[in-house]
């Protein structure tokens, strides 16, 4: 009897022991404040600060109104990576551009970016006029897609310094928005995100 | 421990709301600013004013100042981590129709006020459809020290 109850706890010992070894994993509301908070890194979270603040500045400012009533073509160009890290800017401007498209105040095209064409299909289906497997008379024509107005474009600048075991990051988001009949800049703002964190005694 | 007890209170989300709506639906006639006990003692909603652009989206700006002022309590803010306090903030827009609408960028805003400073925490809808908006806002115990 006492060998099975000796057993009996020595099992759910083990159990125990490897449950509390396990991985703790948990899903996290990507809009809420319990993300990780890096120093040298860009979180999700200041994405979405600096997004939003950038959409808010630049529904307020009224640049995107036409007097002729039409809607502005917007194009997204390049936001360029100036930090120490590796990062993939486009969680910025597709916010922008979608919020920006959301408005009801611009349109923005897929066709010409930055970095190429978001979707390259729009050049990709006028070369069927090529294709005899194709009913011409349904084959997109040349000389009918809309070439934008306006640009939006950036940089993301980083900046850190530390002091003893402090160590700290400055992320500088310039925004701008051109117009492209002219060249200048309309809109321009900045979003600064500033981190601190403190190393360790031992560690990093 | 009575600090693990009263930071563990701390956690709630807090809502004001403009007190003229447009919407059509059956919303209560005053304004409506709801907080917790701590949220409450330590920011003061000041004003709520909302303005219409020329494109028609909607402008708000809510004022809220820091009451945590005098030696005592800004001691007692100093132990509690609370100076500066940290808080974060989120607007929620609602068209005509109380619905509310899904926006590309809607995230809870960090920001730190200082005791006895004034805030404006300020939003523009993100189209014209927009006609009400709700803020909510909480203490940041992500950027507490």
């Amino acid at each position: 009897m006492n060998t099975k109850i000796i057993s009996l706890i020595g099992i759910t010992s083990t159990a125990l022991l490897l449950t509390a070894c396990g991985p703790s994993v948990k899903r996290i509301d990507a809009t809420g404040n319990e993300g990780l908070v890096t120093v040298d890194e860009v979180d999700f979270k200041d994405w979405q600060i600096a997004a939003e603040k950038g959409i808010n500045s630049l529904l307020a400012s009224g640049v995107l109104n036409r007097s002729d009533g039409r809607k502005s073509i917007l194009m997204i160009s390049t936001v360029k990576n100036s930090t120490m890290q590796h990062i993939n800017t486009r969680i910025l401007t597709d916010k922008i551009r979608q919020a920006l498209l959301r408005s009801g105040k611009v349109l923005t095209t897929t066709a010409v970016g930055g970095n190429g064409p978001d979707d390259m299909a729009s050049k990709q289906v006028r070369r069927l006029e090529e294709d005899d497997m194709f009913n011409q008379s349904t084959v997109q024509k040349r000389g009918t897609a809309i070439a934008p107005d306006m640009s939006f474009s950036g940089e993301i600048v980083q900046q850190t310094s530390s002091q003893g075991r402090m160590r700290e990051s400055y992320f500088f988001f310039h925004m701008a928005l051109t117009d492209l009949a002219t060249g200048l800049a309309v809109w321009e703002d900045n979003v600064e995100i500033a981190k601190q964190g403190k190393k360790p005694l031992m560690g990093w | 421990m009575a600090r693990l007890l009263l930071l563990a209170c701390q956690a709630t989300a807090n809502t004001v709301e403009n007190e003229q709506k447009s919407m059509q639906v059956a919303a209560v006639d005053t304004s409506k600013v709801s907080t917790d006990a701590f949220l409450k003692n330590r920011l003061e909603i000041v004003r709520v004013d909302k303005k219409e652009l020329p494109d028609g989206l909607l402008k708000v700006q809510v004022t809220a100042r820091n009451v945590r002022t005098g030696f005592w309590t800004q001691l007692a803010s100093w132990f509690m981590g609370d100076n500066p306090y940290q808080i974060a903030y989120r607007f929620t827009w609602l068209d005509i129709d109380g619905m509310e609408v899904e926006t590309a960028a809607s995230t809870w805003i960090p920001k730190t006020v200082i005791p006895g400073d004034t805030v404006r925490l300020n939003a523009v809808s993100p189209n014209p459809r927009c006609k009400d908006f709700t803020l909510s806002i909480r203490e940041n115990d992500a950027a507490r020290g």
